[in-house]
């Protein structure tokens, strides 16, 4: 059959190949407004991103709320957290947004701006009880058209520790809150005891938190009131610079984590410290597979400053979208205020804003230990920063990427900084 | 289609082009209204692919083609811009760094696989024992190679202290993991690539049959020797087939996505090392919101290819033997 192969059927298969190249998207959604009905049966689809740790607290929270509304069922689907939002955009784009969303503060104002998320205020006091949400974590939730999502709670940056792995490098802990020397020299005296299997620590400059953590320390600000970048790309590059040392010999290498991700290396415990938002304590545990994990504050270049504050980082949104407003609204109170929520999920989505489910929430071992933390540095704790600007999810993971690729080694600090601003340039200009 | 295509060039070389106008007339000028209706019932058995192809395909493009000339961010109306999208591709350094790692795979990957694919199935032509049971096992990677999973097993696989990693080591060879290393992850793109070799091996297998073993005697008696017949008379011969499988995979060489994607966590990483043109392409749409530039991304994508093609079918009249050319 070959043998009579043509030039005509050559091109004809050439030009279906090469139309197969265009990506394309679509996607569909009702908007019908319905009562909370104890009869119908109705199905919500839920999402959130996280581990098997937090999978298994939702699948208990879920059979809870399904044994309270017998006729509601709740379809849950979890991934890690930079592929949850790639999702979201498209069902965002296409109109397919799930009923019930596990939401990020970061993403807010993108998609409550533009008439994606349902108004919760329509349902405050018929459906949802704010009463025992604490006001100023609350008021994060709300922009000027109304209430789009509400804090599960609230975390702190943290220095978490592995005691069990540290223990036979016999290195003595990092005390917390004291200079970034003294955690460096922390660090370095683990990988040294380690081997090269185990680090003292990660890069502390590749995220962006790291950077925010510096500028607080110096008084300042990641974005401008107006919502613009408030550091210099010489700043940006002299920081990611400062690193190099650390990356050089005492951080664990980026390629090791670049296998284990979506795994960070303290989850995968070949570090015995890294920094991170407290309430991360719960899935450290899970994939670490550690016996105890401890929390301490992060170092500081100036100890009078009030560099940290109390993050709203969780919250839990419904679309606009969806056909069962009522059991939607229904569904995101039972996740903030029931007492049942607060004992199987503890401080994992951070210390619970509502005061119902504190009290059900009964902090105990580990969840104990974020409290008393973020008990601890009440003196460092600041103001927050404004909301976050609209398109910070994308410059946040620019930064990251540009963190760990710097990291490898395949671009330096200087050409990081301008693809860095270049980037936010573009980003932040939309 | 064995002894059909072995006695094709027998046959004179009009015959082929010769038959179709011949059944035109035959069933075309003589009963028109027949024709018609026959015309209807076609295009009614091709309405639901037609459909799908206008509703799925077509029209997506053209909004795709609209999308490219406008700033879209998913959420709000696209705005036009005009060539914004271009210009700034243009200046894009990792854009242009997409466009280089891509090349590099299709350039570098494509030819060993063909390469790979042309020797097994030579191997396999041979009349032996179980060659059966070898043609599925060697063709079953390509079914399954470019899924989720096998992406999976492979990342595994190229782990520090995984299978290659340590079986290199007993070896004395030293390299650590190939994942988190930037300048070993293309080589282990390529690698899974070439491992998927079955699709193109069979389509050569089918060509190889269809060379008639009068020109391998003739050569024999001409006192060629094995390699002189591979050079003389089973690449020309096999040169429609080589041109077909290298058009094919080069231009699926250019799609890669669901491997890279998976392997380098979807960023691109390590370090932009597998940052493909469609992984970029990707993030440009869904994790930065530019929805816009990733449509323009997506049309130049389809222009070069067309071009490369193009190029390639220019390049073709000299190296490739149709049965039928006078060349």
């Amino acid at each position: 059959m070959f043998r009579t192969l043509t030039r005509r059927t050559l091109t004809g298969v050439a030009a279906l190949a090469a139309t197969g190249l265009v990506l394309t998207g679509c996607g569909g959604g009702g908007n019908e407004p319905a009562a909370l009905d104890t009869e119908e049966q109705i199905t919500l689809n839920y999402t959130f991103w996280g581990n098997d740790d937090r999978a298994a607290r939702y699948d208990k929270a879920i059979a809870a709320f399904e044994e309270e509304y017998p006729n509601i069922t709740i379809n849950d689907t979890f991934t890690d957290y930079p592929s949850y939002w790639e999702k979201r955009q498209t069902e965002a784009a296409g109109g397919g947004l799930p009923d019930v969303m596990q939401f990020d503060y970061t993403y807010l104002r993108q998609y409550g701006d533009n008439g994606l998320l349902l108004n919760l205020e329509d349902y405050f006091g018929s459906g949802i009880t704010t009463d025992a949400i604490d006001e100023t974590l609350l008021a994060t939730g709300t922009l000027e058209d109304g209430t789009f999502a509400i804090p599960t709670g609230y975390s702190a940056w943290s220095v978490f520790q592995n005691p069990g792995l540290l223990a036979d490098t016999g290195v003595e802990p990092y005390e917390g809150g004291t200079s970034w020397e003294d955690y460096d020299a922390y660090m370095a005296s683990v990988t040294e005891a380690g081997g090269g299997t185990v680090y003292g620590g990660t890069d502390t400059t590749q995220r962006i938190q790291d950077l925010e953590l510096k500028l607080r320390q110096q008084g300042r600000e990641l974005f401008t009131e107006d919502g613009e970048l408030n550091f210099t790309q010489e700043e940006l590059a002299e920081h990611w610079t400062e690193g190099q040392e650390n990356r050089d010999s005492v951080t664990v290498p980026q390629s090791k984590l670049e296998e284990i991700n979506p795994v960070s290396g303290f989850g995968g415990a070949i570090t015995t410290s890294e920094m991170s938002w407290s309430n991360f304590l719960g899935g450290y545990l899970g994939d670490s597979g550690a016996e105890e994990i401890t929390i301490v504050a992060p170092p500081t270049s100036n100890p009078d400053e009030k560099d940290l504050y109390r993050k709203v980082g969780l919250m839990q949104a419904a679309s606009a979208q969806t056909e069962h407003p009522e059991a939607a609204a229904a569904f995101v109170d039972f996740l903030i205020n029931s007492p049942e929520v607060g004992e199987i999920f503890g401080a994992t989505l951070g210390i619970p804003a509502s005061e119902t489910q504190l009290e059900g929430a009964n902090l105990e071992g580990p969840d104990k230990a974020v409290k008393d933390y973020l008990d601890s540095i009440e003196e460092r704790i600041g103001d927050a920063p404004a909301a976050p600007v609209n398109g910070f999810g994308a410059v946040e993971q620019t930064f990251w990427d540009l963190g760990k690729s710097i990291g490898l080694g395949a671009v330096t600090p200087e050409d990081a900084a301008k693809q860095f601003f270049d980037e936010a340039a573009v980003t932040l200009g939309n | 289609m064995t002894t059909d295509s072995a006695h094709a060039p027998a046959t004179p070389r009009t015959a082929a082009s010769g038959a179709r106008p011949a059944d035109h007339r035959r069933t075309g000028t003589p009963r028109p209204r027949r024709r018609n209706r026959d015309t209807v019932a076609g295009y009614v058995f091709l309405s639901p692919w037609l459909l799908g192809f206008v509703g799925l395909t077509l029209g997506p493009m053209l909004a795709s083609l609209y999308l490219a000339f406008t700033d879209y961010n998913l959420f709000t109306a696209p705005e036009w811009t005009g060539l914004e999208n271009l210009t700034r591709m243009a200046g894009d350094e990792r854009f242009w760094d997409s466009v280089r790692i891509t090349l590099i795979y299709v350039l570098v990957g494509t030819p060993i696989k063909l390469a790979a694919a042309l020797a097994v199935a030579m191997l396999l032509n041979y009349k032996a024992r179980g060659t059966g049971f070898f043609r599925s096992a060697f063709y079953a990677p390509s079914l399954i190679g470019a899924s989720v999973s096998i992406a999976l097993v492979w990342r595994a696989m190229f782990s520090t202290e995984g299978p290659v990693d340590s079986t290199l080591n007993l070896f004395g060879i030293n390299m650590g993991g190939w994942i988190g290393n930037p300048s070993l992850i293309m080589p282990m793109m390529i690698l899974l690539a070439v491992w998927q070799f079955g699709a193109p091996m069979v389509i050569f297998l089918a060509g190889l049959k269809g060379v008639p073993a009068e020109l391998y005697e003739a050569a024999s008696v001409d006192g060629a020797k094995s390699w002189r017949k591979f050079i003389s008379v089973t690449v020309p011969m096999l040169s429609p087939v080589i041109f077909f499988n290298l058009l094919l995979e080069m231009i699926n060489a250019f799609q890669i996505f669901a491997s890279a994607y998976i392997i380098g966590s979807g960023t691109g990483g390590p370090g932009g090392a597998t940052n493909f043109y469609t992984v970029y392409l990707y993030t440009r749409a869904f994790a930065n919101n530019q929805m816009g530039y990733a449509s323009a991304m997506a049309w130049v994508l389809l222009l070069a290819v067309g071009v490369l093609a193009f190029i390639l079918f220019r390049t073709s009249k000299s190296w490739v033997h149709y049965a039928g050319d006078s060349k």
